[in-house]
């Protein structure tokens, strides 16, 4: 039962970071302009990050150490500081879209401006990261997150062409109407967002969390190999509902309400609230991820204790950075950008700070001294070497493709 | 102690180094050497915070780091903290020593945000429930 239950850590990290206000938005927006045309870029990013959450959950359960801790180890205070203040930034954005994510939902349930929402959602996230445990945190999301399990059932109901979108996966061709720069900005937008850095620092830590041992190394690998595949369907499914719905009726996705319409399409209002129920525990998982996130990262570049195993004063730098974080995103939301332009911005900047994350995860699950016998094998070797370049490419064209594009117009 | 050759930048600098409770506390920022009577050069203590660390940082950086440093500490003298090597038990993927955080006393910063900030937040001494 406790193996069981310790899957749920991945599922909510995978529900948390791969079906997060972004992605919600993002599937949606892409679904309704290119079909399942990008299905690929989604594809290729699940197997990226099982491949390198795998090789983070690994390194944490055989030495218990962070990846953050790994990147100031292998790259130096000098590219470990740049990395930080790199990841912190991303972190820090996707954190404040999470919080504003939360607050459109909650808009989207009660039809109060979500702007009033947002002191409650912050301080109801920093209570959660102050007070409550990690299993119980992990459970609880994971579980309310699976409610999304609702736009595949809609995706179903609404009986489209199967062989039609299996085609447009497996045979990706670009709608006619739009330019291949801005085909290639969504599809580093959907491969940034798959891969968010915060994932595997939050895995990583979470397995530290969990006082995960050698042992655990199953129950890791069933987090990564279970979980995210799952969050990966969904973005999916998500797409899918947009692709069938609001395609033909050229619909752009610019709101969360766009996002839930073809569930209440398809299966009417009652799914449309558990639709919304969906949102809320999703995003509020991925808030309180990306919030613990910064602390943890902050604490292992500079050595200090930093966890929710321990009490809030035994790692008080930590919570002090997460407290900080915290007020930064709701002073964020409260500035009224939008919350759904922050994240799309997020996620490509992710892309860019990829390779800086994932480069010493490799370098460290190689090492035989660190590593003994659970050092990597052949395959993950291979695969991590070969999404290294992927990485590399998306970087370095995130940028110039979101100059080109007027970001994605 | 060893033999073979022992990659200090490896294997030593920049690892955690975690008390005899488990408890994290500090990097190993930088290390000291010190001469013997033969002639060989020894690691002698661990350094860490931001008069450590500052002068492993670029140019202005660096010296921003350690001017933050000695404008927060609480001690006159504004030197790395150090824990002499004797303390230090193994090196593995984390660096352990024999004493508790706070015997160490090298994160000044944590004791005053613990008593500036966290423990006037209800809470703070409790377990997660």
């Amino acid at each position: 039962m406790k193996r069981v239950l310790s899957v749920f850590l991945g599922i909510l990290t995978a529900i948390g970071g791969f079906v997060d206000i972004g992605d919600l938005v993002a599937n949606a927006l892409v679904g309704s302009r290119f079909g399942l045309s990008l299905a690929w870029a989604t594809l290729i990013g699940v197997v990226g990050i099982c491949v390198f959450a795998e090789m983070s959950g690994r390194v944490a359960a055989v030495t218990g150490r962070g990846t953050f801790d790994l990147i100031r180890e292998r790259l130096g205070p000098r590219v470990g500081l740049l990395n930080l203040t790199a990841s912190l930034l991303v972190t820090l954005l996707t954190f404040t879209a999470e919080v504003g994510g939360v607050a459109l939902a909650l808009e989207l349930a009660t039809s109060v401006n979500y702007l009033l929402f947002v002191p409650v959602v912050g301080l109801a996230v920093w209570l959660v990261i102050w007070r409550v445990k990690f299993s119980t945190l992990e459970d609880v999301f994971g579980l309310l997150g699976l409610a999304l399990i609702v736009f595949g059932v809609a995706l179903w109901q609404l009986n489209p062409s199967w062989g039609d979108l299996l085609h447009q996966i497996a045979v990706p061709q670009k709608p006619a109407d739009e330019d291949v720069a801005t085909y290639f900005y969504y599809a580093i937008a959907l491969f940034g967002a798959a891969m968010t850095p915060y994932e595997v620092f939050f895995f990583s830590s979470g397995g530290v969390e969990e006082h995960w041992r050698t042992k655990d190394i199953g129950t890791a690998r069933a987090n990564v190999f279970i979980g995210f595949p799952l969050g990966g369907l969904l973005s999916l499914a998500i797409a899918g509902c947009a692709a069938v719905v609001l395609l033909p009726d050229g619909i752009q996705v610019d709101t969360l309400g766009q996002v839930g319409l073809p569930v209440a399409v398809a299966l009417g209002k009652l799914a449309l609230a558990v639709a919304i129920l969906g949102f809320v525990a999703a995003t509020f998982g991925a808030a309180i991820e990306t919030g613990l996130s910064t602390g943890y990262a902050t604490a292992q570049y500079f050595g200090w204790q930093w966890g929710k195993y321990v009490r809030p004063r035994q790692a008080a730098r930590f919570h002090t950075v997460v407290l900080l974080a915290v007020i930064a995103a709701v002073a964020g939301v409260l500035t009224t950008a939008d919350p759904i332009k922050v994240t799309e911005y997020s996620i490509v900047f992710s892309a860019v700070a990829l390779p800086l994350t994932y480069f010493p995860i490799l370098v460290v699950a190689n090492d035989p001294v660190y590593m003994g016998r659970h050092v990597n094998g052949k395959l993950a070797n291979g695969l991590g070497s070969v999404f290294l370049v992927v990485i590399g490419i998306a970087a370095v064209a995130a940028i110039p493709l979101m100059l080109i594009t007027a970001a994605g117009q | 102690m060893t033999e073979e050759p022992f990659d200090l930048r490896l294997r030593l600098l920049d690892r955690q180094v975690v008390d005899r409770d488990g408890g994290l506390v500090c990097k190993v920022d930088d290390v000291e050497f010190d001469r013997g009577p033969d002639g060989t050069w020894h690691v002698v203590a661990l350094l860490s915070g931001p008069q450590a660390l500052g002068p492993r940082l670029p140019g202005r950086l660096g010296r921003w780091v350690m001017a933050v440093g000695r404008r927060l500490s609480l001690h006159p003298d504004a030197a790395p903290r150090r824990i002499p090597f004797e303390r230090v038990t193994d090196i593995g993927s984390a660096v352990s020593v024999d004493r508790t955080r706070d015997q160490l006393g090298v994160a000044a910063l944590e004791d005053w945000v613990r008593e500036h900030v966290i423990d006037p937040i209800p809470g703070s001494r409790h377990e997660s429930e």
